[in-house]
């Protein structure tokens, strides 16, 4: 590839510009977090007088926080465990066993992926208000699930299919169970899918603010997105405490990320990018 | 093997944390108390204390949720079975859809004799059109007002105004001394009907006009009524160059850090000014009318009502609640506190503002919409809001206003229809 | 040995499919139904037919709202399709040269694609606050205050305002998208073409887009699905009523507010929030089908 110096240079101003687009926010974000509101205001660019830990403090156990994270923890955490449980044993069922039904029942997963459930949000809320689950997190654990599903399949019945045919089938002649077949031997060798499965679905339902706000109508099981509303609606003046609130919101998940970014952005971008 | 367990565990502490906990018995019973007051919250919290050292058996949570979103959200947990124990309700046409689908449960003189005393108009609020039954006790009046800040007003020689045209003389000084005369915005449409509220009916000619809309004798195209929408587009030079973007948290933000000179608003606001800045120093007048002389007419209406979630499981404990709040005590600890006139009668007023809120709503005419226009979609509020943010940006003018808030009503007002 | 295989297949599959069928499929089924029947709050009462259709389209004000609210969405996907694809598309190839950095540069891109909506939303309606925020003030110091506006204020610049932080947020996820296809085209169709004398554009524009196609059509299909199911943002910003005066108005709000209650008065009508709902589904349905049949034929060119 040839270019010269020039062109060089004015494609790291590009690329830097975008970066300082992306990052100047959240920096200012967080610098203001430390701030009191008057200082916010009249001084929104420099760094704070007082290194204000307390604004922290306040939101964390004043504004719940504490009790929005364990909802949102638990709340994720559940629903992806069972999407990759009962994804996995559906997707090893459709790509390991032979039977009549078994594209239609492939494919009857997949429409999940075309359907966008939240229009189905009126039955979904006059069916978890039969089964006695609205304002719990139940609601949203089995919803979340349920969605999730349509794209585990997808993904590991691809993967599942790709294994060797007689890794399974030499297992079987050796006696071995169909259950420890499937734990024992299929599960150790797709565990890259599954954590695919498992990013795909993490953020999306970390972040989701729609079902908390039709399900979840107690303070007590707010997740943390929708706590944010009852929070901004009640420190709508306090500046210093807003910020303070979107920092803390948004640290697990930027912090986690630095980790692991490399699995995220391939976790996210699983739909859209093949191989 | 690890991973199994971990599973498990997890399983384990979800179905733990998750169910529940019902337990009862000696347990005091908690009462949840939704509200969408964000900016009372302190005041109803020690006047929850209060009641709880009478009644040590009970205690009550106050909730408040953003006033925007409260509607919708008390909606959707009623709907769902769910919802609070005791109900912050408006009044009018906001508790009729409440009440009428049998979610609020009823009252009356009997259980609750203290509503015996309180007035009719108050009480009119609190009842249902269906069958004309009490479904909630009621807790303030409201008068819309102009607040003014003395100390700004005294450093530009100023006073309040008499009449329209000292008004705008009044504005255009503080204007040209380089002070932002009037804190009000239009990103929140609400704030734009207050606005309406303050300033039109003194040029529609207040309570006989209400009475003859509300009778369908004319309607909002009526000139008297769209000439006196127009009086806004006065205002609109005094208020911030980006007002159209400012919120009604910002609008209370530059009256009370004393960036603005005036707020156009309600009478609700005088506790909350007070306590956010001791040192604000602000008195409030009456829109004025065209001529001096004339008493101003001032928007009021009863700005809600407390109500009990028909499908509690702690009634009585909730009416007692209720009960309290219908009591003198709580009536002139909410008044002292809050700055409000609470709707029990025999409060003692104290604080010289709201005093002179009282004084002035002796000339009161019913604040439009809230009053007249709500009891079905789509109401005269969420018209007229709309509406009048199109009108103070500049692509409607006041006739279209009243064009369009006639036509949505005519939707469910037969006498509307046609016209 | 045949039953106990059969007995293995509906512990494999049963689970997913109950709680899939439970959850999802039921739900959208029977948001079809809910259209046809007359509802009193959530209680279903007669059948009544394409009545809750023939409101929603005939009767103020549903009917101008619908509208509304519809070109709203459109204009949602046109803007984004302009504004964040194309310039994703240009980061892309940007990246695609192997610039110093571009690791880095990729993980900072994709940084805002993990924060939830409610925190951008919130962030940037503070930054965007006219008074106090720091946007104007922004251009203030760039000695361009004549542009300070009020951005989510104004009727004419508060979807645009929205568009653009929707944008802020999601401009990552399309860059890595089409990078990664950039970056799956044969190494030997481009050198053949530079041996061929073909300038860097002329590469681009005969080698690379071409082979793009699958990526972009996905891309286009989940801004398209993203644009009319938009929610938190102006929810978040604007209200639930997408103020001003239903400037920033979109269908899964109106949705929202008529299935579950209006602000001001709490009323709810489950009729006409199923009529919306039904459209919006025929909508996404139609589209996601023509993507996919796209998607197909360009696979089988490709295979």
């Amino acid at each position: 590839m040839t270019r010269g110096g020039a062109g060089r240079t004015a494609v790291q101003c590009v690329l830097l510009l975008n970066a300082f687009l992306v990052l100047a926010p959240m920096a200012i974000m967080g610098v203001s977090a430390f701030k009191s509101t008057r200082e916010i205001f009249q001084h929104p660019f420099a760094l704070p007088g007082v290194w204000r830990w307390e604004n922290f403090a306040r939101v964390w156990v004043e504004a719940r926080f504490a009790l929005y994270f364990r909802n949102s923890v638990l709340v994720t955490i559940a629903s992806v465990v069972i999407v990759v449980i009962l994804g996995a044993m559906a997707g090893y069922a459709l790509g390991r066993f032979r039977f009549r039904g078994n594209d239609l029942v492939y494919l009857y997963f997949l429409s999940g992926l075309m359907l966008p459930i939240r229009l189905g949000i009126i039955p979904l809320f006059i069916l978890m208000r039969t089964l006695h689950l609205l304002d719990t997190l139940w609601a949203l654990i089995l919803t979340y699930a349920a969605s999730g599903l349509p794209s585990a399949v997808f993904i590991l019945t691809g993967f599942f299919r790709t294994l060797p045919a007689d890794l399974d089938s030499a297992a079987r002649i050796d006696g071995a169970g169909e259950w420890l077949i499937f734990r024992r031997i299929m599960v150790p060798l797709v565990r890259p899918a599954l954590v695919i499965v498992a990013v795909y679905n993490l953020i999306p339902i970390w972040n989701d603010f729609f079902f908390p706000l039709v399900f979840i109508q107690t303070d007590r099981w707010k997740t943390l997105p929708l706590g944010m509303t009852t929070f901004f609606g009640q420190y709508s003046a306090d500046w210093g405490a807003l910020f303070a609130g979107l920092t803390l919101a948004a640290v697990p998940v930027v912090t986690l990320y630095a980790l692991l970014s490399q699995q995220f952005i391939r976790g996210l971008t699983a739909g859209a990018v093949k191989g | 093997m690890r991973p199994r367990v971990l599973v498990g565990i997890l399983v384990c502490v979800l179905v733990a944390t998750l169910s529940p906990t019902r337990a009862r018995g000696q347990q005091p019973v908690k009462l949840t108390f939704w509200s969408w007051r964000v900016e009372d919250k302190w005041a109803y919290d020690k006047i929850i204390q209060a009641f709880q050292q009478r009644n040590p058996g009970i205690q009550v949570e106050f909730v408040p949720f953003k006033a925007t979103e409260y509607n919708t959200i008390l909606s959707s947990a009623l709907t769902a079975g769910n919802g609070p124990d005791i109900i912050h309700l408006r009044a009018y046409g906001g508790l009729e859809t409440f009440a009428a689908p049998g979610y609020i449960a009823q009252l009356d003189f009997e259980r609750l004799p203290e509503l015996r005393t309180f007035s009719r108009q108050l009480l009119d609020g609190a009842r249902a059109r269906k069958d004309g039954k009490l479904y909630g006790v009621p807790f303030a009046t409201q008068s819309l007002v102009i607040y003014y800040n003395k100390k700004i007003f005294a450093q530009n020689n100023l006073s309040a105004p008499k009449n329209w045209d000292e008004f705008l003389t009044v504005l255009r000084t503080l204007k040209d001394h380089g002070v932002l005369p009037l804190a009000n915005g239009g990103k929140e449409g609400w704030t734009l009907e207050v606005m309406s509220g303050v300033v039109a009916p003194n040029f529609y000619g207040g309570t006989a006009f209400f009475d003859a809309v509300t009778r369908g004798q004319t309607s909002f195209k009526d000139p008297a009524y769209t000439n006196a929408l127009a009086r806004m587009l006065d205002l609109r030079p005094y208020m911030h160059p980006n007002f159209m973007g400012v919120d009604y948290t910002t609008m209370q933000q530059q009256f009370i850090n004393e960036q603005a000179a005036m707020f156009i608003g309600g009478s609700w606001e005088i506790g909350f000014f007070k306590s956010q800045n001791k040192d604000l120093d602000f008195d409030i007048f009456a829109a004025p009318p065209l001529r001096a002389g004339t008493a101003p007419w001032v928007s009021s209406y009863n700005d809600g009502n407390y109500g009990v979630n028909a499908k509690t499981p702690n009634m009585d404990a909730a009416l007692k609640f209720i009960q309290f709040t219908a009591s003198r005590e709580f009536g002139q600890m909410f008044t002292d506190m809050l700055a409000q006139l609470s709707a029990v009668p025999g409060v003692e007023v104290r604080d010289p503002v709201l005093k002179h809120v009282q004084e002035l709503s002796r000339k009161s005419t019913p604040y439009m919409m809230l009053v007249g226009f709500r009891w079905q979609a789509p109401t005269g509020s969420t018209l007229l809001q709309s509406a009048l943010q199109g009108m103070m940006a500049g692509t409607k003018t006041p006739e279209q206003v009243g064009d369009e808030v006639t036509k949505g009503l005519s939707a469910w007002f037969e006498p509307f229809q046609g016209r | 040995m045949r039953t106990s295989r059969r007995w293995w297949l509906v512990f494999f599959l049963g689970p997913a499919i109950v709680l899939f069928a439970a959850f999802i499929t039921y739900p959208i089924l029977s948001a079809l139904a809910f259209s046809l029947y007359a509802w009193e709050g959530i209680g279903r009462r007669g059948f009544v037919g394409l009545a809750n259709f023939a409101r929603l389209f005939a009767t103020f004000p549903y009917a101008g709202l619908l509208v509304n609210a519809f070109w709203h969405n459109v204009l949602v996907f046109i803007a984004t399709m302009l504004l964040q694809n194309v310039t994703a598309l240009g980061l892309a190839v940007l990246l695609a040269r192997g610039p110093w950095g571009a690791r880095g540069y990729r993980v900072i891109f994709f940084l805002p694609v993990m924060l939830s909506l409610v925190i951008v939303g919130f962030l940037w309606a503070l930054f965007l606050n006219p008074v106090f925020g720091l946007v104007n003030k922004v251009l203030t110091l760039l000695h361009a205050g004549a542009l300070a506006r009020p951005w989510l204020g104004d009727a004419s610049t508060a979807l645009l305002t929205l568009i653009v932080v929707n944008a802020w947020r999601w401009l990552g996820f399309p860059t890595i998208v089409f990078l990664a296809g950039i970056n799956a085209v044969p190494e030997e169709y481009v050198e053949a073409a530079r041996i061929d004398g073909a300038g860097e554009w002329a590469v681009l524009r005969r080698i690379i887009f071409p082979l793009l196609a699958p990526a972009v059509t996905i891309i286009v299909l989940l801004t398209f699905i993203g644009a009319f199911n938009w929610f938190e943002l102006p929810y978040i910003m604007q209200g639930v009523s997408g103020a001003p005066n239903r400037a920033t108005d979109v269908l899964s709000l109106l949705f929202y507010r008529t299935a579950f209650g209006e602000v001001d008065t709490g009323l709810q009508d489950i009729g006409i929030g199923s009529a919306i709902a039904v459209l919006m589904f025929a909508l996404l349905l139609g589209m996601s089908a023509v993507g996919a049949v796209l998607l197909r034929r360009r696979e089988v060119e490709l295979a």
